[in-house]
């Protein structure tokens, strides 16, 4: 690219022949892997041509190549400055000053070349997350399975969900918000017992916020107090009649306190809800089993199925099955079934196993 | 207690308002009678040894033949921090001694144990469990020690002392036994003996788990091991049969055992709960070999196929159906698992209908037994609980170490809240039944990691009951393996079951109102006996029949 770029310069530029000389030895010597030549050429070549804009970039590029960004912003600003328009160069300082250190001088080069991905990163530094989240999602439709982008989407969107709740608990200590933000917090540091107390208060002042009833109900099930649970759940239905998941923790609530008559119900509600999630299809073919009804248990699992095949919940249907047909006694059904049970045990097994 | 309560943890209290038993009156009240002093001395240490957490066993078994149930405690040993090699336990320090406490008139006990001459446990031997039975049919209960180390069985001489007779009789064993059981595998008149041990594992491959929070490690860091199947040859020797039987061929982490015989075939079969893997059930072919069988019969994982980590068990009819079910107990987040037998060798997991669900989900049981307290002709669920981790509070908040045991009442099937008397968390481990005071309501010890034992004495009521000997002919002397049913209940001869520890032989049944009962038992041998109009509220011996 060096030279290709180099032979486009020439062909704009009159270079003196000393000049000439440099470039190219620096070049040769880049492409040798003689780094530190070709770096002492390219400045060799700045010298003697003060206003060559290439050997300024090429020296600049030479040195953000070893990893000496503080090196390589000098001559990367001097290309700069004599050819403002030349995206490279503008590309190339705004990636030394990032690296560097130098976020808030990087971002206007950054900018003006549309280096998203980067200037996503800039942005994030300075707190700009709003912008960072844009541009990480504008990089991610291209590169949707990026694991960089979608790090730094998420710490973007952390950060900005984070300065958010600070401003509200700093502004309004006692509200009802600010109570279930904090209580998010606990929950997912999992200090339970802190995040029960302060869902408690928020609940307190505004009983009607959406969604604190249920995640209250999941600090409860997550001690495994079913009845606790129940509670919150059906209040979180009471106030949501639309959610699937609220209806579906509560049947799975009802479930645990082998309430299995009421869980069915609930969880059917849940699978018109919301149809099709596994998670649903699993607890509705379990009520449904516990009940005799091995028809419906049957539907349950094997829709399941059709909608995932792999993983623990799929194991699981399979074991269910098996379950079924033997008290139905299809013995050749259920051998197939534990079979498949048992490859899926194996495949989950290994890859919670393997090496990360 | 009231500092939990603070954070906003679930207690007792709580409990108890919430089930609505708040105001009924204890089954039990708590005691400690007079002269029973043992202390059960695990030695935690900071290498966190797993066998520190895991014993120790109590025999409730009339010795002398006094018409009292005596208690027989498995002390653990001192450990050293770290241990060095060989290792040894002290066990000769009468402070890690195993103790039997006979029974005397007024109630009170008093300590034998060196006069009967229990007091050498093996200085390389540290205490785990204990099994009952009267292996050479003399008329004597024996009995048998296990040991991470060596195992012991003592021949009770009949006249109050014991004799170790081990090396002749060929079960020492060796690893890390835990609990042990005595049952006529092959219904030839001498019990055999049956004992679980848990995993490949020394003080000198030990290690700690949980980064900063070091404790003891789960179970699946160390390999898997065989259990033990002794076939008694009726000359006061035994034969390992683990590899003949087909016993050894399956590896697992055996922790409780318990015998029923669930397919109605006439022959003992065998359950045994693993920590952390799949639940064996080992059916009796009948002809000396044993078949696993747990995945096939629907009792060897949950209802979601997800393996417990089993660690006591009761191999008993909770629903009054006529065949015997199983309980696991387990560690919290898995519910103790209730398998409901469906007749045909098939079980099905019972564990939500039946209540356990919210009982049992966030507490770790261990000993474990389905006896009628209440004698209403059910039978209620009385657990030992207490969680592995010493400090698993510093892990998870939701969790306690020391908890309250498990008390459920069966009514119809499904098993509700009832106030035991204990007030006080405990780290229960063992937990034996039988009727202390012979009352006709059924006591419990239970066995407490680094305290004295909880003694449960049966408050009673004015409900009617029956408590049956049985005496052997053709069948081994006990009985062992019989199956009895009366008024419709059934109950599978054992001392076995539970976690490391041995019950009253004898067979207790409530009767509710009745105050006559119908009994049919059929014995290993074969035989049928059918007893009607019995009078309630008696203690009735019945002799097997040298003829159908």
């Amino acid at each position: 690219m060096i030279f290709a770029i180099f032979t486009l310069s020439l062909f704009l530029q009159s270079v003196s022949s000393e000049g000439s000389q440099h470039m190219q030895a620096g070049i040769k010597a880049h492409q040798e892997g003689h780094f530190e030549e070709a770096i002492s050429e390219f400045r060799k070549a700045t010298q003697s041509d003060p206003n060559l804009v290439q050997a300024f970039l090429d020296l600049g590029e030479e040195y953000s190549r070893m990893h000496e960004y503080s090196a390589a912003i000098p001559p990367l600003k001097r290309a700069v400055e004599l050819s403002p328009d030349l995206d490279e160069a503008q590309q190339q300082l705004g990636y030394a000053l990032l690296s560097a250190g130098f976020t808030e001088e990087a971002i206007p080069h950054l900018e003006r070349v549309h280096a998203v991905e980067a200037l996503g990163v800039a942005q994030m530094e300075v707190g700009r997350y709003q912008e960072a989240i844009a541009n990480f999602s504008a990089a991610l439709e291209k590169r949707p399975n990026d694991p960089d982008l979608l790090y730094y989407l998420g710490r973007s969107a952390g950060m900005l969900s984070k300065r958010a709740i600070d401003a509200l608990v700093q502004a309004y200590p006692d509200s009802a918000r600010s109570h279930q933000a904090m209580a998010e917090n606990y929950f997912v540091l999992r200090q339970m017992p802190q995040a029960e107390h302060e869902f408690q208060d928020a609940l307190r002042q505004r009983p009607d916020i959406p969604r604190v009833h249920l995640e209250l109900g999941l600090v409860y099930a997550g001690s495994s107090q079913w009845d606790k649970a129940e509670q919150e759940f059906r209040a979180e239905c009471k106030l949501q009649p639309g959610s699937a998941e609220a209806s579906y923790r509560l049947g799975d609530a009802l479930l645990q306190e082998g309430k299995v008559r009421e869980a069915r119900t609930e969880l059917e509600r849940a699978n018109r809800l919301r149809p099709d999630m596994p998670e649903t299809l699993y607890a509705l073919g379990k009520a449904a089993s516990l009940e005799g009804a091995f028809d419906p248990a049957e539907k349950a699992w094997t829709r399941l199925l059709e909608v995932e095949k792999e993983g623990s919940l799929a194991a699981q249907a399979h074991f269910g099955l098996a379950g079924i047909y033997r008290k139905q006694g299809k013995p050749e059904k259920a051998a197939a079934e534990m079979q498949e049970f048992q490859r899926l045990q194996s495949a989950n097994s290994a890859r919670e196993s393997a090496p990360r | 207690m009231e500092r939990r309560a603070a954070r906003g943890c679930f207690n007792r209290r709580d409990f108890l308002r919430l089930s609505g038993f708040a105001a009924a009156a204890p089954i039990f009240d708590v005691k400690l009678p007079r002269g029973l002093d043992f202390t059960l001395q695990n030695s935690p240490t900071s290498q966190k040894y797993l066998i520190e957490t895991m014993p120790g066993g109590v025999a409730l078994f009339d010795y002398n033949n006094d018409g009292l149930l005596d208690m027989f405690f498995v002390n653990g040993g001192r450990l050293a921090s770290p241990m060095a090699l060989p290792e040894q336990f002290d066990r000769s320090n009468p402070r890690y001694w195993n103790r039997l406490y006979r029974q005397n008139k007024d109630g009170s006990f008093t300590d034998v144990t060196k006069s009967a001459g229990l007091a050498n446990a093996g200085a390389s031997n540290y205490g785990m469990g204990v099994a009952v039975g009267d292996y050479d049919n003399d008329g004597y209960p024996d009995l048998f020690i296990t040991n991470y180390g060596r195992n012991i069985l003592y021949r009770n001489n009949g006249d109050g002392t014991f004799t170790d007779v081990t090396t002749k009789a060929g079960v020492a064993g060796g690893g890390w036994s835990e609990s042990a059981g005595f049952f006529d595998f092959d219904n030839d008149g001498h019990l055999d003996l049956f004992v679980t041990r848990y995993m490949e594992w020394d003080t000198q491959h030990s290690k700690t788990c949980g980064g900063a929070w070091r404790t003891y490690c789960p179970p699946g860091e160390f390999p898997r091991t065989t259990n033990l199947l002794y076939r008694n040859r009726g000359d006061g020797t035994f034969e390992d049969v683990s590899e003949k039987s087909g016993i050894a061929a399956k590896k697992g982490r055996g922790l409780g055992v318990s015998f029923a015989d669930y397919d109605n075939d006439g022959f003992t079969d065998i359950f045994v709960a693993n920590d952390g893997i799949q639940q064996y059930l080992f059916h009796n072919n009948g002809n000396g070999t044993f078949t696993e069988c747990g995945l096939e019969s629907g009792a060897a994982l949950t209802a979601d196929g997800q393996p417990l980590s089993g660690m006591g068990t009761v191999f008993q009819d909770y629903d009054n159906d006529g065949m015997p079910d199983i309980l696991v107990t387990a560690l919290p987040r898995q519910i103790y698992g209730l398998y409901h037998n469906d007749g045909q060798g098939q079980f099905s997991s019972h564990s939500l209908e039946s209540g356990l669900g919210v009982l049992t989900a966030g507490s770790a049981g261990w000993g474990v037994g389905l006896e009628d307290l209440d004698n209403d002709g059910w039978k209620d669920l009385l657990v030992a609980q207490s969680h592995v981790l010493d400090n698993v509070e510093a892990i998870d908040h939701s969790l306690h170490y020391l908890e309250l045991p498990l008390l459920a009442l069966n009514h119809n099937g499904r098993f509700e809240p009832a106030d035991s008397g204990i007030t006080s968390p405990i780290a229960g481990r063992g937990l034996a039944f039988g009727d202390l005071n012979n009352d006709g309501w059924i006591d419990a010890v239970i066995t407490v990691l680094g305290g004295p034992p909880v003694v449960l004495m049966n408050r009673g009521g004015n409900q009617h009951w029956l408590t049956i000997t049985l005496r052997g002919t053709r069948s081994n002397r006990d009985g062992l393996g019989a199956r009895v049913r009366v008024n419709g209940q059934t109950r599978y001869a054992t001392t076995a079951g539970s976690y490391l520890s041995a019950n009253d032989k004898r067979l207790h049944f409530g009767l509710g109102s009745a105050k006559t009962a119908s009994i049919e038992i059929t014995w290993p041998s074969g035989i049928r006996q059918a007893l009607s109009d019995v009078r309630a509220d008696q203690f009735l011996e019945v002799r097997e029949p040298e003829h159908s």
